[in-house]
């Protein structure tokens, strides 16, 4: 996310560390838009939380882990085996469960543990896991690191998959639409610039690990935008109801959602528009943050 | 009684103003807007993240 719009605006990013200080953010409208795991999002909508998810983060992104020597070599070898999850709030924790069913496995086959990602690498690396499934790019770690092999990418076992969303206050969604726009806006524009030339992935990976967005190594990064070019993707944003009913109706019958919620309670998609219509003014943006390649 | 009329006028107008505005937008956020229309001051929005996935 780039800190200034084309307009002008100015947009903020504050990391958090829990679950809870999010909520109570968003409560105190501390912040206007937090960006959450996609059934997160629809547990905060049941508890009365007055938000929206109007866009999603990226899709796919995601990966099963093992050992790079270890013998499970398919689904159904992860029995009785740990496998750690980011969070049961996580899709990550849905998928584990979906694909459980589809492999005729018992839902507690699997020892799924909640382990903070950044710890997921180093747990199977000790040997205290034997799997661990996380957005990226801890999954690319275990790899460039020589101990770890995908097992799947989710783009094989789930297509299109959904981690995270952004999600709005309702206040600024009625109140706020312009700035809530360009802050979509921004985002979509991000996304097409990054899936359109892999060689504006390279220049974001710089981008990113020499400024403040992110604590990993420019050579990790490009790996997660290459490796293979569509282990991520940033494009085709838009909550799409069909995707979100699939993921809301496993969440409740393994029991993360406290009940089921409809799409149009916890989604707005009315901010979403064609990618033809969107590209960046690459003269506008901030100085400083000018890809070295340019772009449209 | 033209200004008198005139006078009404204005008031009446002035009231309705301030009411939507009291109403419908806040004086808080009025504000804001007008910080940002007439001066260097920039819209803002906080984005959050939780890194767990």
């Amino acid at each position: 996310m780039t800190k200034h719009s084309d307009e002008g605006s100015l947009f903020r990013s504050q990391k958090f560390g829990d679950w809870p200080t999010v909520k109570e953010a968003l409560i105190s409208k501390e912040i206007g838009a937090v960006f959450i795991l996609a059934p997160m999002a629809m547990q905060l909508r049941l508890d009365g939380i007055p938000i929206k998810v109007c866009y999603l983060g990226h899709r796919d992104g995601t990966a099963i882990v093992v050992g790079k020597d270890s013998d499970i070599h398919d689904f159904g070898d992860l029995a009785g085996k740990i496998c750690a999850i980011p969070s049961r709030y996580a899709n990550q924790n849905i998928l584990m469960h979906k694909m459980m069913r589809k492999w005729n496995m018992e839902p507690d086959s699997i020892d799924l543990r909640e382990v903070p990602p950044p710890e997921h690498p180093t747990a199977l690396l000790s040997g205290s896991i034997d799997a661990y499934i996380v957005g990226e790019p801890f999954a690319a770690k275990a790899e460039l690191g020589g101990y770890g092999r995908v097992l799947y990418h989710t783009k094989d076992i789930w297509e299109d998959f959904i981690s995270c969303v952004l999600v709005v206050r309702e206040d600024l969604i009625i109140d706020e639409r312009e700035l809530v726009q360009e802050l979509i806006d921004g985002i979509a524009k991000s996304g097409k610039w990054l899936d359109e030339d892999q060689e504006h992935r390279m220049d974001a990976a710089e981008m990113a690990a020499r400024g403040d967005y992110s604590p990993q190594s420019p050579d990790l990064l490009k790996y997660v935008l290459s490796k293979p070019v569509d282990r991520v993707k940033y494009t085709n944003l838009a909550p799409l109801k069909k995707d979100f009913d699939e993921i809301m109706e496993l969440a409740y019958e393994i029991g993360v959602l406290s009940d089921r919620i409809e799409f149009e309670e916890y989604a707005d998609d009315s901010f979403v528009k064609p990618l033809s219509e969107l590209d960046w003014n690459m003269d506008k943006l901030a100085s400083g943050n000018e890809p070295k390649s340019g772009g449209k | 009684m033209k200004a008198k009329l005139l006078l009404f006028s204005i008031a009446w107008l002035a009231f309705i103003t301030v009411s939507h505005i009291s109403t419908n937008i806040g004086f808080e956020r009025f504000q804001k807007k007008v910080r940002v229309a007439l001066t260097e001051e920039r819209d803002e929005l906080i984005v959050g993240f939780l890194p767990v996935t």
